[in-house]
């Protein structure tokens, strides 16, 4: 009677096993569909190594975030970039890390180094990271990196035709105010002057607060061809 | 059932009785508290921190509540002798594995409620109250420290109780990894290796299935379908381990 029970027992398991089989896959398949896997990744450094393998990345990240803060405040800029690699790497969807990646290698790193060829080395590199956030997605899928990257162009390289390009994919997506207002500057930069007239009437009768400046873009593009200093 | 429950009853009052599952309580609290400590850095990376901090926390202290309420469910009753009371009344020995399962799974979700009040409140406090995602996250960490739970309690009916406490947490820490092991067995070439990982992959319980809040910190949103599937995972997965609990406490001579 009681090997009967144990038999019966056991045909359950079974049964149950090959059910969890079949969830698992369409977890796993789920996974994929959503963004929701994780990468492989082995950390150098026992914190974060024990961290990740106990299941708390978000944890380790965030740790190396605080380093990071701690690092920043000390001057020591260069000490962040491995942290900031590490950080993409254990959450990619942070979308913070690489906007503030970017704009630490364009901008502060760039204002440290001397030369002009190292000052373009770390504009590029800006650039690069910021490129990279966009193959993840999710992040493709938001207004930042897109903006950061309009922004860097358009800001710290002056290259207008990329800074258009960028800006116009961040207001596909829902965005604040100023990335229509940085876009319009944009426009103008990059010799479109009807696109950058068009684009300020579309913030004078959207934004109350870009209200007074789009009217006086407006009219000086409209007589003097020209209205962004 | 009346039986079950009055067994999962007075499992459940006897664990709150233990002071050691308070201090982990007190411990989870104090982290999760710990978290407003961030308020240095900016409001949204300040939020990222205490979502990911309280999480993390709920999720760990948790797993020590289950597994320290679920380690002397039995073996606790069977060292004591105060098994014999019970096994000697009309009652089946199935009925009280699941009952103790019942009284398991209440303590568990009395100290789950607790840390989460108390993780919510502080959310609200920072006025970003918690959404339909943060609800999801909580719901598949509490599914997976039911799980955790009936692990332990099914060892616990064969094994003693350090080998029960090493390999409940052993099993804690490879759960939590063996979604990477898939990407080995998909790299790997050898038939028979490849199908003696993707049988482990199966059989070890996958507990990074349950972890979906490093996803909904930064924003991102899982689908109900996913929730579902994971839910249904777990349940499974706890349906194998009162099986077992039930084989090897009928076998037990007591």
């Amino acid at each position: 009677m009681k090997r009967k029970k144990g038999y019966r027992y056991f045909l359950a398991i079974v049964f149950c096993f090959i059910c969890i089989h079949l969830v698992q896959v369409q977890i796993d398949y789920r996974k994929k569909l959503e963004n929701l896997e994780s990468a492989l990744v082995l950390m150098p450094g026992q914190m974060a190594g024990s961290l990740i393998l106990g299941g708390f990345k978000g944890l380790a990240a965030d740790l190396l975030w605080l380093q990071m803060e701690t690092y920043w405040h000390s001057g020591q800029h260069y000490k962040i970039l491995p942290l900031l690699q590490a950080i993409s790497w254990l959450q990619p969807s942070y979308i913070l890390v690489w906007t503030i990646g970017g704009w630490h290698m364009a901008y502060n790193i760039y204002a440290e180094v001397k030369t002009p060829e190292e000052k373009q080395f770390w504009y590029q590199q800006g650039i690069q990271f910021l490129k990279k956030g966009l193959a993840y997605p999710f992040n493709a899928n938001k207004y930042d990196i897109y903006f950061e990257l309009g922004w860097t162009y358009y800001h710290k390289g002056k290259d207008y035709p990329n800074a258009v390009k960028y800006l116009e994919k961040a207001t596909k997506y829902p965005h604040p105010d100023y990335v229509d207002d940085v876009l319009a500057h944009a426009y103008e930069k990059n010799g479109q002057i009807d696109k950058a007239i068009k684009q300020w009437e579309y913030v004078r009768d959207n934004y109350v607060a870009f209200y007074d400046i789009a009217v006086r873009m407006i009219n000086d593009l409209k007589t003097k061809g020209k209205a962004t200093p | 059932m009346k039986k079950m429950w009055l067994i999962g009853l007075n499992t459940f009052k006897e664990s709150i009785r233990k002071k050691t599952l308070y201090i982990i309580l007190i411990f989870a609290l104090i982290v999760i508290g710990a978290s407003k400590l961030f308020s240095f850095l900016t409001a949204e990376e300040e939020l990222k921190m205490i979502k990911d901090v309280s999480f993390s926390a709920i999720e760990f202290f948790g797993a020590l509540i289950a597994i320290f309420g679920a380690l002397y469910a039995i073996s606790g009753e069977i060292e004591r002798r105060t098994i014999y009371t019970l096994v000697t009344k009309p009652i089946r020995r199935s009925d009280i594995v699941i009952g103790k399962f019942f009284g398991v799974s209440m303590i568990i979700f009395v100290n789950f409620i607790l840390a989460t009040i108390f993780f919510l409140g502080l959310l609200i406090f920072k006025k970003s109250p918690p959404d339909v995602e943060v609800l999801k996250t909580l719901l598949l960490i509490f599914f997976e420290l039911i799980l955790i739970g009936s692990i332990t309690l099914a060892l616990g009916t064969f094994t003693s109780d350090a080998f029960n406490i090493i390999c409940s947490f052993f099993l804690y820490i490879v759960g939590h990894l063996t979604s990477y092991g898939k990407e080995l067995i998909e790299r790997a070439e050898n038939i028979i290796v490849k199908g003696l990982a993707d049988m482990l992959y199966t059989l070890v319980p996958n507990y990074e299935n349950f972890n979906i809040r490093d996803k909904i910190v930064v924003g991102l949103n899982v689908s109900w379908g996913y929730v579902g599937y994971t839910i249904l995972y777990g349940i499974l997965y706890m349906c194998i381990a009162l099986f077992i609990a039930l084989y090897f406490f009928e076998k037990r001579e007591i």
